[in-house]
């Protein structure tokens, strides 16, 4: 098992992106059996609760997790690592995430809009709003401050145009608007990174390894430093 | 994530404000109806950003009220199944905890959270390893993965996980101080 393929997991390399739960089992998960699913969530309609089917057969109730043994142990380094976020050494196995994969429905006519954009246009509303409000009536509601503060403490680029001249490119290999977004927003590291968060992009592996390697290779040099999380 | 999108709506006005400003009114009707909304197809109404069209009012019978169709541009916030979110914890309990991103409101289970993370009663709650080297607490920053999402009316709840890859605490405020 190759350790140091993460970087992540430590040592104080990554100010930013210290995450604590990276269990030894892996990340490769290519071929998976389709069909066991022990989390079920139906979340795509629009007003319907929660309806899970969370397989408890498994001793003292935790969550089951059937065929997601890791095959490729792609450094998810059991062990600590030092830094906030330690790595789990685990032998149990966890949840099985290719039933999570994003499930982007996007009206007609939406346009993706990375947090980094958000936060400019909320920024440039929040201006003019100051200067041009005559009526004071108009107040920002509550979810427009929680979303301008979300962005603004979440802000990871210095330029978010090279951003997504940089993302953009990653269309050219079949990677659609929502994961760029998510790439964008989440602003992993490394490719492993990359697509154990966004599961999907597994499938044309073949295709868009490189050019995700690339794109995060660029988008380090746009990062803004010392990013310390939203709450600093 | 958020999104800009084209909506429309019917914008009902009192004939007392027909004049020069009628479109300043109408607009500042508009947003006061629609930000801060949320809807199960679109989500939150964060800002409007721009009105694309005032179509012709029409007179409702009766009220002398007047209708116009009015489009706009708006960013909203909605969150979907299998998204990555970066998330403030704001009340830890042994159920779990909830986090908020944005206007969301996400709880994450304690079956969704690492099974060696264990739940410390207290001053201040929180999920800790048995090493004390990762603690999750109020204010602490955690990415999580949606798994799935309920709307009503006026807000949208999420159910998250910690418990995969590279998920889990980012930022820890015990840490920081």
């Amino acid at each position: 098992m190759e350790k140091g393929g993460k970087a992540y997991a430590g040592k104080g390399k990554t100010p930013f992106k210290v995450v604590a739960s990276k269990r030894g089992s892996s990340s490769g998960r290519e071929k998976e059996p389709v069909n066991v699913s022990p989390v079920e969530i139906d979340s795509d309609s629009d007003s319907e609760g929660f309806i899970e089917e969370i397989d408890y057969s498994k001793s003292n109730g935790k969550l089951s997790s059937k065929g997601t043994s890791g095959k490729d142990g792609k450094g998810f380094s059991s062990g600590k690592a030092g830094g906030k976020g330690g790595v789990y050494s685990s032998s149990k196995k966890p949840p099985k995430r290719d039933d999570l994969k994003l499930q982007l429905e996007t009206p007609s006519g939406a346009r993706v809009v990375m947090d980094c954009e958000a936060a400019d246009i909320l920024q440039q509303i929040q201006e003019q709003m100051v200067i041009l409000s005559e009526d004071p009536t108009i107040k920002f509601p509550l979810s427009f401050d929680k979303a301008y503060q979300y962005t603004k403490e979440g802000k990871q680029y210095s330029d978010t145009k090279s951003v997504k001249d940089i993302l953009e490119s990653l269309k050219n290999c079949g990677v659609n608007d929502g994961e760029i977004c998510m790439i964008a927003n989440s602003g992993p590291e490394t490719v492993e990174e990359v697509y154990a968060l966004i599961p999907s992009l597994k499938e044309n592996r073949y295709e868009n390894e490189e050019p995700i390697k690339e794109a995060l290779s660029k988008l380090s040099e746009v990062k803004l430093p010392n990013i310390c999380g939203r709450k600093n | 994530m958020f999104f800009h999108i084209v909506l429309e709506r019917k914008i009902q006005l009192h004939p007392r404000y027909f004049g020069p400003h009628l479109r300043e009114k109408l607009v500042s009707k508009l947003m006061k109806e629609v930000e801060g909304t949320c809807s199960g197809r679109h989500g939150f109404v964060v800002a409007i950003t721009g009105v694309e069209d005032i179509g012709k009012g029409l007179i409702r019978e009766g009220t002398g009220f007047v209708t116009f169709p009015v489009k706009y541009q708006c960013v909203v916030f909605r969150p979907f199944k299998g998204e990555i979110l970066e998330a403030v914890v704001t009340m830890v309990n042994k159920m779990g905890f909830f986090a908020e991103a944005g206007p969301v409101q996400i709880f994450v289970s304690n079956h969704l959270i690492p099974d060696d993370m264990e739940y410390q009663a207290g001053d201040m709650p929180n999920y800790t390893t048995s090493d004390g080297s990762v603690k999750i607490q109020k204010d602490s920053e955690v990415r999580l993965k949606i798994m799935g999402t309920r709307v009503d009316a006026t807000e949208i709840f999420c159910i998250g996980t910690i418990k995969d890859d590279f998920l889990g605490v980012i930022s820890d405020p015990g840490a920081a101080s």
